[in-house]
């Protein structure tokens, strides 16, 4: 074992307790970061150091670059985990680490570029022999450009950031009257939230799949497939259920190896050497386009693990350092059984909208085979500075229905007062016949509405129930 | 005792304690009754029991449902509302605000501001658009009318229940 290493940790909330975990496992210091927006920051509990960062917006702290330097060099850091979100796919971020000297903990910053670029993530795409949706390859000037690109790729059509990702910056248009409303609120969107408002057109697929391989590569040249996860249940281009394999690709192993394949080809074409995904969009016939490269950890990783085995976040570290993996060849790489994770968000289950707030009670009573990452506590305040998910519930089985059945469970025994989440939601979409059947596409949440079916009849014996707890707490019990 | 439940549209629950039993140090047996119009319309009894540490609640005193141990909250959740607690009386000034008014339903900042005072809206009009959690939120008018008054300005920083705007 290599020399124990400084770590920073240049992010927050669950993952950022994700990764301060395997780096005490590795032997390695965490080094968090807190803000005095989050005075209680849950993942320093996993940190060996805590480290300050002044200012009160996002911009002045956790995206800070310059801010952020300084603490790496007062701190003598040997690298820094970006997480997901924040500076992950700053390529200005790697840059500047990468010349001080600093290993950053995620890909080398040309492959940052090329892939945070979607208009040349295509091109790359492209020439590596990787199919890729029909649009622009370059970010339209005007809404008089859009219009014609439209025009000619035919609708519906998809405006999104050339920087974005996440869902955010992100809207379908499905005639010219969409487009000229829009246009002008995904590019500040965009601008808001990626410093940078350019715009690109594409051709929107019909009931899509959205299907994403896991990656993983070392310092060496080696890259290798973690298979696939299928995240088509989603709100706004945001994930809220991913599950490990894809029920689409279902026995289709000849179809699962072709979009693996294609994945690590695309990879191996920008020397990819750290954890990465790259997202297809697949049609109803199976055929499948290269949407993007996230060169980053996804919030989905967890699914992964569970059916193959592997720590993706410890790997990540130990790839950075130029360690080897322990992993011998591809063929080595198996999974089992069948995950599922649910984002748990603090919103309002029926309209989907942020509802900050503060978490009065919190207690878990999971089945067998249940993972919560996530970092909640009692008297969590969530405001509205960050983003509103507080957690990720996963649960595996030995086939997709066992994965299915332990979640049910796993949602009942999630108990969060205090706060609006989407559990209830969660719960209903686990009972879904479509979701069950494993039938669904990413249109999922807009065509079958399930938020409607959400029960929000005043439940007098939950609220007795709460009441009495409250009650005989006064009482002193 | 009575319990006033107040959710931010200010729908109201009233909850009674009606009986109260200590059947032992870990075990309180309480009753409770919803009263709409002074009328009673539900009335359960509910057991509540300690056990390592962890509250349990029953309808039955046999089966049995762990609960989220809380310090005496203020707030009470059910599925998508969330509803304030007033014990033993209720606050004045809860009286529903006008329906043109427009209150920020969460912390954010004004992205842009739509309308000027004295234009005209219909119901369903977007009037500003409001940032918060990263996302862009178009806010609408509630109702048909002409703008009276703009409380705020682009690019400020709200906090939740501040009034944005009059609709009259």
């Amino acid at each position: 074992m290599s020399r124990r290493k400084k770590i920073l940790i240049a992010n927050r909330g669950e993952i950022a307790a994700r990764i301060a975990r395997a780096c005490g496992e590795l032997g390695h210091t965490a080094v968090g970061i807190w803000t005095d927006n989050e005075v209680h920051a849950r993942h320093l509990e996993y940190c060996d150091e805590w480290v300050r960062l002044p200012g009160t917006t996002n911009a002045e702290t956790y995206l800070n670059i310059d801010n952020i330097m300084k603490v790496v060099k007062e701190y003598e850091i040997d690298a820094v985990h970006p997480g997901y979100g924040f500076l992950s796919e700053n390529t200005l971020f790697a840059k500047r680490l990468e010349d001080e000297g600093v290993v950053f903990i995620g890909p080398h910053a040309e492959a940052i570029r090329l892939m945070g670029d979607k208009a040349v993530s295509k091109q790359i795409a492209q020439k590596a022999g990787v199919p890729v949706v029909p649009g622009t390859a370059d970010a339209v000037k005007s809404v008089e450009e859009a219009l014609q690109v439209g025009e000619e790729i035919g609708y519906p059509v998809l405006l999104k950031a050339v920087a974005g990702g996440g869902g955010r910056g992100m809207r379908v248009c499905e005639g010219p009257e969409d487009i000229k409303k829009q246009f002008e609120a995904v590019g500040r969107e965009s601008l808001a939230a990626f410093g940078n408002g350019d715009l690109l057109v594409e051709k929107f697929i019909v009931n899509p799949r959205h299907i994403e391989v896991q990656i993983l590569a070392d310092k060496k040249g080696n890259v290798y497939h973690f298979f696939e996860r299928e995240c088509s249940v989603q709100r706004r281009h945001q994930k809220i259920i991913e599950e490990a394999p894809s029920p689409f690709i279902g026995d289709d192993e000849e179809l699962r190896q072709k979009v693996c394949d294609t994945a690590v080809q695309l990879a191996k074409s920008v020397n990819y050497d750290s954890a990465g995904t790259v997202e297809f969009i697949m049609g109803e016939d199976k055929s499948f386009y290269f949407l993007e490269m996230n060169t980053r950890i996804q919030v989905e990783h967890p699914i992964t693990e569970e059916i193959t085995g592997i720590d993706l976040i410890a790997c990540m570290i130990q790839s950075s350092f130029g360690e080897d993996l322990g992993i011998p060849d591809q063929e080595w790489i198996t999974r089992t059984g069948h995950a599922i994770e649910c984002r748990i968000c603090a919103e309002d289950p029926i309209t989907m909208i942020p509802a900050p707030g503060k978490v009065t009670g919190f207690e878990t009573n999971f089945p067998q085979g249940t993972r919560f990452d996530h970092y909640l506590y009692r008297d969590l305040e969530v405001t509205a500075d960050f983003d509103p998910m507080v957690g990720k519930l996963v649960t595996k089985g030995i086939i997709r229905s066992v994965a299915l059945r332990k979640m049910k469970k796993a949602l009942e025994g999630l108990l969060i007062e205090g706060l609006k989440t989407n559990i209830p939601l969660h719960k209903v979409i686990l009972n879904d016949e479509d979701f069950v059947a494993g039938n669904y596409s990413t249109n999922f949440i807009a065509t079958k509405r399930p938020q409607e079916k959400v029960v929000t009849d005043v439940n007098y014996t939950s609220i007795y129930r709460k009441l009495a707890c409250i009650e005989a707490r006064r009482m002193g019990m | 005792m009575r319990t006033y439940l107040i959710d931010s549209e200010k729908n109201e629950l009233i909850v009674d304690l009606t009986k109260t039993i200590r059947h032992s140090s870990s075990l309180v047996e309480f009753e409770y009754s919803t009263l709409e119009d002074n009328k009673i319309i539900d009335t359960r009894r509910v057991f509540v029991r300690q056990l390592a540490g962890q509250y349990f609640t029953s309808t039955d005193n046999i089966r049995w449902e762990k609960m989220a141990r809380q310090q005496l909250p203020t707030e009470l959740l059910n599925v998508d509302r969330v509803f304030k607690l007033y014990y033993g009386f209720k606050p004045s000034g809860l009286a529903g605000g006008g329906q043109g008014e427009l209150l920020s339903q969460m912390p954010g900042k004004v992205v842009k501001i739509l309308v000027n005072e004295g234009d005209e809206v219909k119901k369903g009009d977007t009037l500003l658009i409001l940032e918060a959690m990263k996302m862009e939120n178009e806010i609408k008018s509630g109702t048909d009318g002409v703008v009276k008054s703009v409380q705020v300005q682009e690019g400020q920083v709200l906090d939740a229940g501040v009034l944005m705007m009059e609709v009259e």
